[in-house]
């Protein structure tokens, strides 16, 4: 939400986005599961521009052991940007202070899902590393991890997806890319457990009236119809 | 260490004696080798590799930063890799392990000792100049490392674009030429497993293995060298294995010019 | 027909006999792994081996101290041995062994009785959820494989497989084909076309 002098016009004459799309349209997503051959389970993803990459493996051996829970696994997250993943900078190798809170709210939206008590004293590991970025990062990270996790038979509840909504002005829009989040009105991802509705994601900033938080949650969930079928067929492939 | 590995050696020297490999690959026989270049457009350059079951994907970023003061006519070259947690169940999360800067040491030995990167190429203007970042991401960890990281290097390079540059800023949209790649080396890594030598070890061979050997040649010289581990080599084996790495030197370069872009 | 199911689906009732693949809220039944559900029965296509006692096992040794051995199962749950004075088997470091699962104590340690010592066979792991496949109704699977390439080969419900003589790269081959196809009809058939077919050009 950079507030520049020479903010970009973000919607075109014709009411469209700049890069074609309506106002409540997701970029195309493709996703393929079991791509890694170590990995318990993995999945990549591409989402417009982003190209998304992640791996589970264990339950395992907690280290440190100081995170070991005597009642239940934990979720190691990690995710992080490769340094060649952006077109204007080289970024400095290794998770960042950004990408430590992405990690922790994307281990927490998991935390909700996976059946931890099944395996008390291990650890599952989660990777998520963003080879291609172009907004929407943490979404895309969330729901490839969601397959990947299916991918390794860890037992879950539901599989998670994950999408933004945004503001231009006072059009409400899903799916914000890197431009649009640099300049939107507000950006706001959501994970959502599809199977009880439940939020298990919630992050905002910006500026939204009741009415627009509405509206962009309605469409964050009319969408998450489209992902949720793009992740089951990309689970169902890996049979055929 | 992975036990499971562990527990092959057994298995890697009995069939060794008989001159037979896991996956009934010849002693001297690369596995595999597939590359794809420009398959990471916010990379200047990119590539991936792979070779047998070991993939490794290297993205190549420019920027412009100030000139040394000893070399203010030339750019800059910066070479590092990371074992990603994803690769392997014994990578960890964290700070680069002394094996990830080890290997991104003897890969820009090799590119700077080949030559391959003309770094005077890189100079902007006065007080500017373009430094190289190469990134080496292992995606999956079957052994070898070494050949694949310097084949994904190589690959990037060649691939890779020189933004514009203009009124003291880089427009990293606009890529106004190819990066100038003069030398192309190539490694060749060698497991000793007993009393035999095999190219290529897949990770259970090199859990298996006592020493290694890489070997980085152009067509005319040993470019750099870098063994590993506590076993030991005789001169014979050495000159032996040199002879291979000149041999394999053409079949390689092809591989990394031949590239298919995405 | 079969439906291939995903986390968060619901089930029939009667169709969830293992316990490991579904939860219940509010009284409904839902999967919680990559299942295949075909007349009525629910088969797992992913998951994790929650071993029960009398279950065969593969490993290796990965530490010796005075009165345990501990053994690599590949599998989240440590696995030992108990050391008895009338042992006749000095284990080291890297040893397979195959082994019987006596019980699992407080869901946390696996404890191993009748170890046996493997020796200059090669080790295959595979995902532990595809071994009732391998293994087949009745060790049909896994005795075809056998008869056919003469390998000696001992499967561990953990996922690890011995493989010892005989056409060896066959016998792998062989099973991993199984692991890849494991939820598809037939394939007691079509390995044994495989078989077949690859030891007849073996032969010409």
């Amino acid at each position: 939400m950079a507030n520049m002098l020479n903010k970009p016009e973000l919607l075109r004459g014709d009411g469209k986005r700049l890069d074609g799309r309506d106002l409540d349209e997701l970029r195309p997503l493709s996703i393929k599961a079991n791509v890694l051959k170590n990995a318990a389970g993995s999945a990549y993803a591409e989402w417009g521009n982003n190209k998304v990459l992640a791996a589970v493996y264990g339950p395992k051996e907690v280290v440190p052991r100081h995170l070991l829970n005597p009642e239940r696994a934990v979720i190691k997250c990690r995710y992080a940007m490769a340094p060649f993943s952006s077109l204007s900078d080289h970024g400095r190798s290794g998770p960042n202070r950004r990408a430590i809170e992405i990690s922790k709210v994307t281990k927490e939206v998991f935390d909700n899902v996976v059946l931890l008590d099944e395996f008390p004293e291990t650890a599952i590991e989660l990777s998520i590393e963003i080879l291609q970025s172009d907004g929407g990062t943490r979404a895309a990270g969330i729901t490839t991890a969601a397959v990947a996790l299916a991918n390794a038979g860890i037992p879950m509840k539901d599989l998670v997806y994950s999408v933004s909504a945004g503001k231009i002005k006072d059009k409400i829009i899903l799916d914000l890319n890197m431009i649009e989040d640099n300049y939107s009105d507000a950006d706001m991802p959501v994970a959502v457990s599809p199977r009880t509705g439940n939020m298990l994601l919630l992050q905002m900033d910006g500026e939204l009236t009741r009415q627009e938080f509405n509206l962009g949650l309605e469409t964050i969930l009319e969408a998450g119809k489209q992902i949720s079928k793009i992740q089951r067929q990309a689970l169902i492939d890996v049979y055929e | 260490m992975n036990t499971i590995n562990l527990a092959k050696a057994d298995y890697i020297k009995e069939m060794l004696n008989r001159n037979m490999r896991e996956d009934s690959r010849a002693l001297m026989d690369f596995r595999d080798i597939s590359i794809d270049t420009g398959i990471l457009k916010n990379a200047e350059g990119s590539a991936q590799v792979d070779l047998g079951n070991t993939r490794v994907l290297c993205g190549v970023k420019l920027q412009p930063e100030e000139t040394m003061k000893d070399t203010p006519d030339q750019g800059n070259l910066v070479v590092s890799a990371e074992l990603l947690p994803l690769a392997s169940k014994d990578y960890e999360s964290g700070p680069p392990s002394p094996d990830a800067i080890e290997l991104a040491r003897v890969v820009d030995r090799g590119i700077r000792a080949g030559q391959c990167v003309d770094l005077k190429d890189l100079f902007i203007e006065d007080g500017k100049a373009w430094t190289i970042f190469v990134d080496i991401y292992i995606l999956n960890f079957d052994g070898n490392l070494f050949d694949a990281s310097y084949m994904a290097a190589m690959a990037a390079l060649s691939s890779a674009w020189v933004p514009k540059y203009e009124n003291d800023a880089a427009v990293m949209e606009e890529r106004i030429r190819k990066l100038k790649v003069n030398n192309i080396v190539t490694p060749t890594t060698f497991a000793k497993i007993g009393q035999k030598i095999v190219l290529d070890p897949d990770a259970n061979e090199e859990a298996a293995m006592a020493a290694r050997l890489t070997i980085a040649v152009d067509k005319d010289f040993i470019r750099a060298m870098q063994k590993g581990l506590s076993g030991g080599f005789t001169q014979k084996e050495i000159q032996d294995m040199i002879d291979m790495a000149f041999e394999k030197h053409a079949m390689l370069k092809d591989y990394i010019s031949a590239a298919p872009k995405e | 027909m079969n439906t291939i199911l995903i986390p968060g689906d619901s089930i029939e009732t009667e169709a969830a006999r293992n316990r490991n693949h579904y939860f219940v809220e509010d009284n409904k039944p839902y999967c919680t792994s990559m299942c295949v559900s075909s007349n009525s029965k629910i088969v797992p296509l992913e998951g994790l081996w929650y071993p029960n006692e009398g279950e065969p096992v593969v490993g290796v040794v990965k530490e010796v101290k005075n009165s345990i051995v501990e053994v690599d199962l590949s599998h989240f749950l440590r696995a030992i041995i108990i050391k008895s004075p009338r042992d006749r088997i000095s284990f080291r470091i890297g040893d397979i062994i195959e082994a019987s699962v006596k019980q699992v104590e407080d869901k946390k340690t696996i404890i191993l009785i009748f170890p046996r010592l493997l020796k200059y066979g090669m080790l295959l792991q595979v995902k532990a959820v595809k071994i009732p496949r391998i293994i087949g109704k009745n060790n049909t699977m896994v005795g075809q494989i056998s008869s056919f390439t003469k390998s000696n080969i001992i499967i561990g419900y953990n996922g690890l497989i011995y493989i010892k003589g005989g056409d060896m790269a066959l016998a792998v081959s062989a099973i991993l084909k199984v692991a890849a196809e494991a939820h598809r009809p037939g394939l007691t058939e079509s390995v044994k076309k495989l078989l077949e077919r690859e030891l007849e050009v073996t032969e010409k």
